[in-house]
């Protein structure tokens, strides 16, 4: 084959997890007390690509390249998804139809962690693994298929909205240096992330501690009956690494609180609110604005929502000036209490979307002056000028950690 | 003297529709919210009169439209 894959057992050492060999696979994951979920993943040659017959394929690796990234891929999906252990073996050189060319095998204590993490990890593979194929066609051609190569690029991807003047190439530049960080993936932050992500955001940071629950499906339309009991940070970065190749995606499991908000907050230029509760906004209000941060809130109650961007120092002044004291969960009522259709918060985190990339791209909002009150059942909406209150205490300056 | 108030939230739902005519006398808009006999404490509304937020003494003149604004937090 002369293609130098002869030498790739010398790279094998012991404990690797991510090994290229063009003989036959037969790598396992070893059994363990705490382990009760094993899925394994065997990618075998098809007859067929796009139509034509395949007779063979030709696998071809960069050693050193594929076995440092297929290392670094399973150490991230072992830590992303709690697994116990991940291996994956990859052929190379010529297959025939039928034969076993890349195999991945998972534990992990439960079964939705594992069927998860090998998901992940083959979804990655192809994106991130210097591993190319040659198809051998039953028409006596062939053709080389890049597995790194990406159908799209920057200009491709975001060609319709580089076409509006609000936006061009320094816009979209704009846009891809910009981080925002999104607090809450539930029915808010699943209808602004996609959005975020597609329109080229570089960075989105997701920050929720919470589990995926058989009651969020109808309205949180990142998520489906499998991904229950999962994490939701983890579900969400892996469905925004489909979206987009050019999305910096990360991932927080945790809640946001007093102790930890202003750690997560200065690493991004704008903050999406998408919690449900007051406690939290108050917190990322008073962190936002002591960071010099813009912050988008939205909060809804059955077919009511109000949606209001807070500019630091601006004229409008922030979420206390509106809201001087603290409003306690069991007097404004819950989505679990309540009842929600999931297209409220569907619309609203749209809107949150829009006013954040609005802000990256420099273009004006009534939002950032105003309390928009909108009711989805009979389609009205009321702008509310906001002021400065002279009785705020974060806008006076006197706020303390306990406030 | 008349004013158009419109509820939002709960309170459309507690008073059974968005929007309604009242006929009261000069009095704050504080004090009509309380003569309404709303369940939502006064203390967590925010009044609007004519589409701005006053304050919880601001007096109603004829044909003022007023709207009770409560705090939401569903997401």
């Amino acid at each position: 084959m002369g293609t130098g894959w002869l030498s790739y057992p010398q790279l094998l050492v012991a404990k690797m997890r991510f090994t290229i060999q063009p003989e036959v696979i037969l790598s396992h994951v070893e059994a363990c007390p705490d382990a009760g979920g094993f899925v394994c993943f065997e990618g075998r040659v098809r007859n067929e690509h796009l139509g034509k017959d395949v007779v063979a394929l030709e696998y071809e690796a960069h050693p050193e390249m594929a076995i440092a990234q297929g290392e670094q891929l399973l150490a991230e999906a072992i830590e992303r998804f709690r697994l116990i252990d991940a291996v994956c073996v990859h052929r190379v050189g010529r297959l025939d139809v039928g034969e076993l060319a890349v195999k991945i095998d998972v534990s992990a204590a439960h079964r939705r962690e594992a069927f998860a993490g090998c998901e992940f990890i083959i979804d990655e593979l192809k994106k991130r693994v210097p591993i190319w194929k040659k198809e051998h066609y039953a028409d006596g051609n062939s053709g080389w298929i890049g597995i790194q190569e990406q159908p799209v690029t920057v200009d491709s991807v975001y060609d319709r909205q580089m076409r509006l003047p609000e936006v061009g190439v320094e816009g979209q530049n704009r846009l891809r240096q910009a981080r925002v960080l999104v607090v809450g993936a539930g029915g808010l932050g699943c209808a602004a992330i996609p959005y975020l992500v597609a329109a080229g955001v570089g960075t989105v940071g997701i920050c929720d501690g919470e589990r995926v629950h058989v009651s969020n499906l109808h309205r949180q339309p990142m998520y489906g009956p499998g991904d229950i009991g999962l994490l939701k940070v983890d579900r969400v970065a892996v469905a925004c690494g489909r979206l987009s190749p050019f999305v910096q995606v990360n991932a927080y499991p945790e809640q946001l609180t007093v102790e930890n908000a202003e750690g997560m907050v200065k690493g991004y230029d704008i903050v999406i609110d998408g919690t449900d509760n007051f406690r939290t906004k108050f917190v990322l209000n008073r962190t936002c604005t002591s960071l010099g941060k813009p912050l988008i809130v939205a909060g809804i109650y059955k077919f009511d929502g109000q949606l209001l961007v807070i500019v630091p120092r601006g004229s409008g002044g922030c979420l206390r000036c509106v809201w001087p004291t603290e409003p306690t969960d069991g007097r404004i009522g819950t989505c679990a209490d309540v009842g929600v259709l999931g297209f409220v918060p569907g619309l609203f985190g749209v809107q949150q979307a829009a006013e954040a990339i609005k802000l990256i791209l420099g273009l004006p909002s009534a939002a950032t002056s105003n309390v928009v009150v909108q009711n989805l059942l009979d389609g009205t909406q009321v702008l509310l000028p906001r002021a400065v209150s002279p009785d705020c205490p974060i806008c006076s300056g006197i706020a303390t950690v306990s406030d | 003297m008349k004013v158009v108030v419109s509820y939002y939230a709960s309170l459309r739902e507690e008073r059974g529709h968005g929007q309604e005519t009242v006929n009261i006398e000069p009095i704050s808009v504080s004090e009509l919210y309380k003569q309404l006999n709303l369940t939502l404490p006064i203390e967590i509304i925010r009044f609007a009169v004519n589409n701005q937020f006053v304050p919880a003494g601001e007096m109603l003149s004829d044909g003022d439209r007023v709207a009770f604004i409560p705090p939401v937090a569903g997401g």
